[in-house]
């Protein structure tokens, strides 16, 4: 070996060890724009908390690069989850969950990825959800709602998302503990399943207080219940249903960020990072807020455990409304 | 409601230097972005939406809106000149629209299309000014089966597609209805002619298969007449690229129709601006003296198409603004945006804070003139591109048409999909089935099969509820009259003939 060399050797020794975070080290930096996938069209629920979620991790600086939002739509979210599935190991993307990853794969025998196989980050959100109906409806609680249906089984109408949805299960679960029986009519979006609650031609709708707050405001609907724990403390005058005497389980709709399978663990740990600090943002809060949010925030093996139990609850739920379950 | 008072209030808002100048940027961005196929203005405004943040909320709402707007007038250029929709809307565009391009016509084409834009628009923010909450209480009346009824009368527009004959239009349109049914099933969950595939779980992507079916075939159908080298003609002189005042009066019925028709489906959360503006080529066609040059390249059916798509725009602002509910993708995210800024979108919006609403109305009616004057010089400048040799005319359509199917979902799934459309579609040119039914069958295909299934949960499966109502009654009507008309006619002509036969 020529001195020469053996001076870069000792000089690349020295530099290494007085940067101990210089090339070696252990601790991952995202080096380029970060890949946010949602399972949703510019405009669904998803891509809205990830476009704001990205604003808000650049605001308080706690991410460097810039956070691009690619969305990857189609089949639920059975599209975007195996699209995830392929980037297995990269670490520049993430991934925006809600409970239909859960149950999608649950039903579709295509959907070949699941939640087991993606790499959990955080849970951020629990979305609460109340049952509105309209403000000269009849029925004033969800008993009246009930007698109703039971008197003229399938005559009244509920308008929801997908069967899968939570809409659609919490409908089942409340037939199941009632015995009434009403009919469930998908519209694919949002503004559809409202406007036909606006116009009369559905009785009932599961919907988030912030969707139902301003309706409510301007005398369009009516709460009769939340379905939630506790009040909500915007609506603090609407009991939940356990208080009107129908105990059922209550499905959460959770909010998250996951990554692509077999991520190495400080990737894992960067971002578990960088969400805790978020979670404790006053960005976070007042989002939280405005959109009458509940902090969700759980990571780590809970959140693992999380997912077990939400599968193996959501298949019981399924299987009993009689749904196909594929796995 | 003092409308008048509060334009002014409107107008005061719009007419600041900052506001116009967001308005400004929003509609030339919007502009560019329709004539981009691929990147539209729900993806463009999604992105942009963070910049807003700073901005006072009005500017941004107008900047945005003018994004929406802006595009509809952009997505005619590459219909009319290569064949290509630069936005789903305007796929009806292509087919009077090239054609008026290969006969030499493209700068009136252009130019129309630009007024037509226009004079949509600016009856668009009218309609949105004056009748907003009385409308959005009607469109309330809007259920299951009045969709259904809406998509029937829709698919009856294939009688207008047809060339030669009905049947195959009536074929290409029902495999169209059929494609539409590819991917997950919305009431079951289950997939349906997925073939394992989990990437058609989403389905057919609706703008890879008009490209193909459009842009691609008509590359094909050209490379096969070797030699053809004269493509186009272009007039020459700047005097020949724009409308005449003949093509102006021409269109007289069509802006007006385009305009009706366009507010109205805009406001319906469920219809699109896609079906608008089949229903008002359709109708268009209908009440033309000469409804046999369309498809020739007419003026009309360029301006009708164009004025419904424009107009669908201020329309689907409607239950935005009165009620807080979205018609769609775009509309979502404006909804998206308030409650950023700190809306809180709903019935009582217009109410509190009217500076939003009526600054957005003015600025609505200073965007739309700013497009006109911004795009009616672009019309020389645009058509000069029909000036390139074929060879390289063609590698160019082939580059934005993949380009731009790759760039809606980023997924090269779809530019096979574009691809194997593209071969459909020169199939069906040779054996001269019409694309454009095959198209409207698959626009409406999803709609139609949602509305019936939805309709039949309401009624427990009893089908009177899709005749028994007043609307979707009137609409089923009108449907099966449109329909029938063109084969009573043909029994007629045949009785004449035979008669005469018979002496």
């Amino acid at each position: 070996m020529n001195p020469k060399a053996i001076l870069s050797a000792v000089t690349l020794a020295a530099i290494v060890a007085v940067c101990p975070g210089f090339a070696w080290s252990q601790e991952f930096k995202p080096s380029k724009q970060i890949e946010a996938v949602v399972h949703t069209g510019p405009g669904g629920g998803s891509d809205l908390l990830a476009r704001a979620i990205a604003e808000m991790l650049l605001k308080e600086k706690l991410i460097q690069q810039r956070m691009q939002v690619v969305n990857k739509p189609g089949g639920g979210p059975a599209v975007a989850m195996s699209y995830l599935a392929e980037k297995k190991g990269e670490t520049h993307t993430i991934g925006f969950f809600t409970g239909v990853w859960v149950t999608n794969p649950l039903t579709t025998a295509e959907a070949n990825v699941t939640v087991k196989d993606l790499t959990p980050i955080v849970r951020l959100v629990l979305e609460p959800a109340v049952i509105a109906v309209k403000a000269d409806s009849p029925y004033k609680t969800v008993k009246d709602f009930v007698e109703a249906a039971k008197k003229s089984p399938n005559q009244l109408r509920q308008s929801g998302g997908s069967v899968t949805s939570r809409d659609n299960l919490m409908r089942l679960l409340i037939q199941k503990a009632t015995g009434a029986q009403w009919t469930f009519i998908s519209f694919p979006s949002g503004g559809e399943r409202l406007s036909n609650l606006l116009g009369g031609h559905v009785q009932m709708m599961v919907i988030e207080p912030q969707e139902a707050g301003e309706q409510i405001r301007a005398g369009n609907l009516r709460v009769i219940a939340s379905l939630t724990e506790k009040r909500l403390a915007a609506l603090p005058n609407v009991p939940t249903i356990k208080e009107q005497g129908i105990d059922i389980p209550l499905i959460p709709q959770a909010r998250g960020v996951l990554a692509p399978p077999a991520v190495p663990r400080d990737v894992v740990q960067y971002w578990e990072g960088v969400f805790d600090r978020f979670a404790k943002s006053s960005s976070w809060h007042q989002y939280l807020e405005q959109n009458q949010f509940e902090d969700g925030y759980l990571k780590g093996p809970p959140l693992g455990k999380f997912f077990d139990e939400l599968t193996v609850q959501m298949r019981e739920v399924l299987k009993e409304a009689g749904a196909k379950v594929v796995r | 409601m003092d409308a008048l008072g509060n334009l002014l209030l409107g107008f005061s808002v719009a007419l600041t230097p900052i506001n116009l100048f967001w308005c400004f940027t929003g509609v030339v961005l919007g502009t560019v972005v329709g004539v981009l196929p691929g990147l539209g203005p729900a993806a463009t405004i999604a992105m942009l939406l963070p910049l807003t943040l700073k901005m006072d909320h009005t500017t941004a709402i107008i900047a945005l809106a003018g994004i929406f707007y802006g595009a509809r007038y952009g997505g005619s250029t590459t219909s009319i000149l290569l064949n290509i929709p630069g936005e789903s809307s305007s796929v009806v565009t292509c087919l009077d629209g090239y054609q008026m391009a290969r006969n030499g016509r493209a700068g009136p084409a252009l130019g129309i299309s630009a007024i037509a834009s226009f004079v949509a628009g600016t009856v668009g923010v009218l309609g949105l000014m004056l009748i907003a909450p009385p409308l959005a209480r009607f469109a309330l009346r809007f259920a299951p089966p009045e969709y259904f009824a809406l998509m029937v009368l829709g698919l009856a527009m294939v009688v207008f597609l047809a060339g030669e004959s009905m049947v195959k239009a009536m074929l290409a349109m029902f495999v169209g209805l059929w494609l539409a049914t590819i991917g997950t099933d919305l009431f079951t969950g289950e997939s349906r002619f997925t073939f394992g595939q989990a990437k058609l779980l989403g389905g057919v992507d609706f703008i890879a298969a008009t490209v193909g079916v459009f842009a691609i075939a008509e590359v094909l159908v050209n490379l096969e007449s070797k030699g053809g080298a004269e493509l186009f003609k272009l007039a020459k002189g700047w005097k020949n690229l724009l409308p005449t005042l003949q093509d102006i009066k021409d269109c007289r019925f069509a802006f007006l129709n385009g305009s009706v028709i366009g507010f109205f489906i805009g406001a319906l959360p469920g219809a699109g601006a896609t079906v608008a503006s089949f229903l008002s080529y359709g109708l268009e066609k209908a009440v033309s003296k000469h409804p046999e040059k369309f498809g020739t390249g007419v003026i009309e059916g360029v301006a009708a198409p164009e004025g419904a798509n424009n107009a669908d725009a201020s329309g689907a602002l409607v239950p935005l603004l009165t009620l807080g509910i979205p018609g769609g993708n775009t509309t979502a995210i404006l909804l998206g945006g308030l409650i950023l800024w700190g809306y809180k979108p709903g019935p009582l919006l217009i109410q509190e804070h009217p500076e939003l609403f009526w600054g957005l109305v003015a600025s609505m009616y200073i965007g739309n003139v700013m497009l006109l004057i911004l795009n009616l010089p672009l019309v020389p400048l645009f058509a000069q591109i029909l000036r390139l040799p074929y060879y390289v005319l063609y590698p160019l359509i082939l580059g934005i048409s993949i380009v731009g199917v790759y760039s809606v979902n980023n997924s090269l799934f779809d530019v096979w999909v574009m691809g194997l459309f593209g071969l459909l579609g020169f199939l069906m040119r040779k054996l001269d089935f019409p694309a454009a039914a095959l198209i409207l069958g698959m626009v409406l295909g999803d709609g139609l099969e949602r509305a019936l299934r939805q309709s039949l949960m309401m009624s427990q499966g009893d089908l009177t509820i899709l005749f028994a109502r007043p609307i979707s009654g009137t609409l089923l009507f009108v449907a099966a009259a449109i329909l029938v008309l063109p084969a009573v006619r043909k029994v007629r002509s045949w009785r004449v003939a035979a008669i005469e036969r018979e002496g």
